[in-house]
């Protein structure tokens, strides 16, 4: 089972919101869709689950146009929006025989899903007394009752508390045992949790696609940072006239410098250090880029 | 084939949760009910009212048919109260669907959106034509009881005639429940739409011919006299069109996504 994205365009009255986009996903996947607000993620996942149609391109799942094969993907929306009046065995039922499985099937399936879910003992409570973390662990459930190839889900853990967060982060760590998982989010270290591979858009067009440990490698540094107490700040300009030291970045009592070769010329700023009797607190070197960084990086500096 | 099984039969739980299938039939009841007892008390309400002085109504002037009355349950009650509470109970089917994301939802999974409407129109016109059925069964019992009796044939005929106007006013509101995002321009644009059809009936023979309120007209006709012009078939060919259209225009709409 393969999903590809062919230079999918999306517009709306003047605003592009997906402009050429194309991606390939294999399965077993689990991939994040990263992008600051506006970016065009949830307009894209739309696009996948059918709900938008593309301008331009076409999105294709087995070779086939997803609109013939629906039954292969299971679909969270932003807000996932249930008829209130129903039970959550009833709406579980309901998705489930509109994704054509069986009325017997499904009345074995549905309490184990439930059951995964964390739902046992909600089943016969209406949707409308639900919080909004079991509301999205309902949308889970039905996303993934007709065991789907290929799920998508659109910022499934943004709008919850750290509690409810939590649980569907482990929801979907299970989930994505079983399937391919495309999940969009603007919070990095949730997707940096979960997935692979990363995808990071920004105005409607791809800029990045890679998986963390490349992005990482990538942005390694090649800077030693050290942490002194204040009273040795003025060592700092004796340590800029040192002959292999590019650059020098303070941060409070944080020093970041840039050696032309980090590997031998670290020890060497070390000994001028000891030798100078400075009070070290904290000293590191090759030191890495946190992904929120990489990713201001790439989308403010793009 | 199967979803829609499924969808008419969320759409039948949905109705039993928020009572319609009791109120809906109550109302036409109590609507089917009024003309014969207005009717029967008309000459005493008059005389009461008139009292004895200056021009007095002559209360044998009231005296009516049984055929006159149940077709005034028709004209004066159902094409009036009851069409404004048919569009009502019609205009949200596919607008709160849309408005809370449900009908986008529902599509992602393998449900043609002919199963969908045909679900929401089937369920609807099922319930409002049971209720139509009760008022005029209601009224066909006062009106036997107080007037003279009708043909029950006749009332079965002019009731079957009727059931075709009233399927094409669920179309019509849910076609407009599909194009507009407003309860109250909905509710709106099907009521005054609906009422100026019905209004303008024997205007003139071309109109009445491409009228679907010409139904009712046809119905009131086979209470009295117990028969149908010939330009019967034709109106009922022209309603089946306009049926046919609106669910047309409301598949397309859905199609073609214009619904966000």
């Amino acid at each position: 089972m393969k999903l590809e994205i062919r230079n999918v365009t999306k517009r709306f009255k003047q605003k592009t919101a997906v402009s050429e986009f194309s991606m390939e996903l294999e399965t077993g996947q689990c991939v994040g869709l990263i992008g600051p607000n506006g970016a065009g993620k949830s307009t894209l996942i739309k696009t996948i689950a059918d709900v938008l149609h593309a301008d331009e391109g076409e999105v294709l799942l087995d070779g086939q146009r997803i609109s013939n094969m629906k039954r292969e993907i299971g679909y969270l929306p932003q807000y996932p929006n249930f008829f209130p009046w129903m039970t959550a065995n009833e709406t579980l039922l309901f998705m489930g025989q509109l994704s054509g499985m069986s009325k017997q099937k499904l009345l074995a399936k549905v309490p184990v899903v439930l059951g995964k879910v964390g739902l046992t003992g909600e089943e016969n409570a209406k949707v409308q007394t639900f919080s909004g973390g079991m509301r999205q662990r309902l949308g889970i459930a039905q996303a993934i009752l007709h065991a789907p190839a290929f799920i998508v889900m659109d910022e499934p853990v943004s709008a919850l508390d750290p509690i409810g967060r939590r649980e569907v982060l482990n929801l979907i760590q299970e989930i994505k045992k079983e399937t391919t998982i495309l999940l969009s989010t603007h919070i990095l270290s949730d997707a940096e949790e979960i997935c692979e591979r990363f995808v990071i858009m920004k105005n409607g067009k791809k800029i990045e696609d890679t998986t963390i440990t490349e992005l990482l490698r990538r942005n390694t540094r090649v800077s030693v940072s050290m942490e002194i107490a204040p009273k040795d700040l003025q060592w700092i300009q004796l340590a800029g006239e040192l002959p292999y030291v590019k650059k020098i970045e303070v941060k409070g009592s944080k020093v970041e410098f840039t050696l032309e070769n980090p590997q031998q010329q670290k020890n060497m700023l070390l000994k001028t250090a000891l030798n100078h009797d400075v009070d070290i607190v904290r000293f590191e070197a090759g030191g890495r880029e946190t992904l929120e960084e990489i990713f201001l990086n790439l989308v403010v500096g793009v | 084939m199967n979803s829609l099984m499924v969808l008419i039969n969320k759409e039948f739980v949905q109705m039993k949760r928020d009572y319609k299938i009791i109120w809906l039939p109550l109302v036409f009841m109590f609507l089917g009910a009024t003309q014969p007892v207005v009717m029967y008390y008309l000459p005493a309400i008059l005389k009461a009212l008139g009292g004895g002085q200056g021009i007095t109504i002559d209360p044998s002037m009231t005296q009516q048919e049984g055929g006159h009355i149940m077709a005034a349950t028709l004209g004066s009650q159902f094409d009036q109260l009851g069409l404004m509470i048919i569009a009502v109970s019609v205009m949200g089917v596919i607008q709160s669907d849309k408005a809370s994301g449900m009908l986008a939802f529902i599509l992602t999974r393998p449900v043609s959106v002919g199963a969908y409407i045909w679900g929401k129109v089937i369920s609807n016109y099922f319930i409002i034509l049971l209720s139509v059925s009760c008022g005029f069964f209601v009224s066909y019992l006062y009106t036997s009881y107080l007037f003279s009796s009708v043909q029950f044939s006749c009332v079965l005929a002019s009731l079957f005639i009727y059931s075709v106007w009233v399927l094409f006013m669920v179309t019509f509101t849910t076609m407009i429940s599909t194009i507009f995002n407003s309860q109250g321009i909905i509710a709106l644009i099907s009521i005054v739409f609906l009422l100026f059809n019905r209004m303008i009936v024997g205007l003139h023979p071309v109109l009445d011919m491409l009228n679907p309120a010409g139904m009712s007209k046809y119905a009131m006709e086979f209470l009295i006299t117990g028969s149908a012009e010939n330009s019967f078939y034709g109106n009922l060919v022209i309603i089946m069109i306009w049926i046919l259209v609106t669910m047309v225009i409301s598949y397309y709409w859905i199609t073609q996504k214009k619904f966000h």
